[in-house]
């Protein structure tokens, strides 16, 4: 016991499971969870980035709940019992938004519901959380979230430059280049609909096995 | 004390009593040789059944109590806040094309102005036939304004300036949309219209609630004549001929458009009665703008 706690909070072995989500056991593109938030939530830069951090806190905190739990959680029902862990942080973030950030919270509602389905949440709490001390199984829940959202973040730049000529919201891709204005240039109508985040998503698994060798299936 | 059961390892032999037997009646073996059969608690076993009902009793009751402490508590937050946002639309509505004339915020503009909801707009609520009475209860019907309109109450905002604000609802592709429509005066011109929906396609239907698309409708006409036609959105772009009471739909987003266009109809409907009776009045203590046109042409070609 006492041995453990003189390991320092940011060890080697605990940033791993920090960064580790980042690239090489990345929740989306490795572990391919959360495929269905990350369709629908990439048309444009903003909603990804506000998922991204809710998907964080929540991964981050509920890892740290169901780790804290782990001695006390009889096995038949550890899913129903990390559902209601999960779907009670959630609701109560939502209250506390609607309460003190009320704008944050409208950008939200229609992503909550998402969060709490999202697989990502639920799979590091059953790998990780329930196997692991509250602060590696915290570091990991944030990790996964950050890298979900990194995917997340990807995703909705090309979405939103090729489908809106915007970023953020900003007009990246100059009025007069529109053929309405006279110019040469449209939007990708096909930006604007999932499949294409799935075909984008299929790009950057590509780009990324190809190199991290070590990743590609024989 | 309370008889223990101890067990022999060798035979299986179950002895009762304070201490094991020295020696196994059975098999003979020394007292070392027994165990003690330790009598399990009704919750030790986690994986039994009173275990478990107890934990999920136990973690339903903490987490319902732990929701319900915050729900009651922040509830009184979350309703300002929403009661402000509802106010802010309706200024919105109302001040939006003004704001953006002169390059400002709605916000900004109000508070140059010094326009603020209390002091600028009256809340009412008409019956069936367009009878107004002054109602503080007024934002909650706007909650469920469908049911509202059901039982025949009609939330109208009344600005300093004579224009109106009408509350609309219905329903789009993925869920519902709402809005406040803010007519002239004359009762008949859009002033400004505010949108907004749960989960209409981001890039499609969701561009209902984007100023830019908004503000095609400031200066349509509800009225055709003396009928009400309310607006319609119209697919493949609104016609000349129409283009009074049409604004050009959303491509891709016909479903959403098409439910604008019922929305802004149904809802509208209900307050024909009182904007009839008001364009009336107003019609009758002002000159009539038509006739002054009409004589204004009759002298040019007098003049020719």
């Amino acid at each position: 016991m006492s041995k453990q706690e003189k390991e320092p909070l940011f060890s080697a072995k605990n940033m791993k499971y920090l960064t580790g989500p980042f690239s090489a056991n990345n929740p989306v593109i490795v572990q391919i969870l959360g495929i269905c938030s990350s369709l629908a939530v990439t048309v444009q830069l903003k909603p990804a980035i506000v998922m991204a951090l809710s998907v964080t806190v929540v991964t981050g905190f509920s890892n740290l709940v169901m780790s804290l739990m782990r001695n006390g959680v009889p096995s038949r029902i550890r899913i129903i019992v990390q559902l209601v862990v999960i779907a009670a942080l959630v609701i109560l973030v939502d209250q506390i938004l609607k309460a003190f950030v009320y704008d944050v919270s409208k950008q939200l509602s229609v992503y909550v519901g998402l969060i709490i389905t999202n697989c990502i949440v639920m799979g590091r709490v059953e790998a990780f959380a329930l196997a692991n001390k509250p602060w590696p199984a915290f570091l990991d829940g944030i990790g996964n979230g950050l890298g979900y959202g990194m995917i997340l973040v990807i995703i909705a730049f090309f979405r939103e430059l090729f489908g809106s000529g915007t970023l953020y919201g900003f007009r990246v891709i100059p009025e007069s280049w529109y053929m309405s204005e006279g110019g040469f240039y449209s939007n990708c109508g096909m930006m604007l609909f999932p499949p294409m985040a799935l075909i984008i998503v299929g790009c950057i698994i590509w780009v990324h096995r190809s190199r991290n060798k070590d990743l590609q299936e024989k | 004390m309370a008889k223990k059961q101890f067990k022999c390892k060798v035979c299986g032999y179950v002895h009762e009593g304070a201490a094991a037997p020295e020696k196994c009646p059975v098999c003979g073996a020394p007292a070392s040789e027994f165990v003690e059969i330790k009598k399990k608690g009704l919750f030790s076993d986690k994986n039994g059944n009173p275990y478990i009902i107890l934990y999920s009793t136990v973690m339903v009751v903490v987490v319902a109590i732990l929701l319900a402490v915050a729900a009651l508590s922040l509830q009184s937050r979350q309703y300002a806040n929403e009661l402000n946002e509802k106010k802010q639309s309706i200024l919105q509505s109302l001040l939006a094309s003004e704001a953006e004339k002169a390059g400002m915020e709605v916000a900004e503009y109000a508070a140059q102005e010094g326009i603020s909801y209390d002091s600028y707009i009256k809340a009412y609520v008409l019956d069936a036939e367009g009878n107004a009475t002054e109602d503080a209860q007024v934002f909650d019907l706007l909650k469920d304004l469908g049911g509202s309109f059901a039982e025949g109450k009609f939330p109208i905002f009344v600005a300093e300036d004579g224009r109106v604000v009408i509350p609309v609802t219905g329903a789009g592709l993925w869920g519902p949309i709402w809005g406040y429509v803010a007519l002239e005066g004359d009762m008949n011109t859009v002033a400004g219209i505010v949108m907004a929906h749960k989960g209409e396609t981001p890039g499609l239907g969701a561009e209902i609630a984007t100023p830019k698309y908004q503000a095609h409708f400031v200066g349509k006409k509800i009225f055709e004549g003396d009928k009400f036609v309310s607006v319609t959105l119209r697919k493949g772009g609104a016609t000349e001929a129409n283009i009074d009471h049409e604004v050009d739909a959303i491509t891709g987003g016909t479903k959403t458009s098409d439910g604008v266009t019922a929305m802004l109809f149904s809802s509208i409907a209900h307050y024909v009665p009182y904007l009839e009776a008001h364009r009336a009045a107003a019609t009758a203590s002002e000159p009539l703008p038509a006739a002054a046109e009409v004589s204004n042409a009759e002298n040019v070609e007098n003049n020719e």
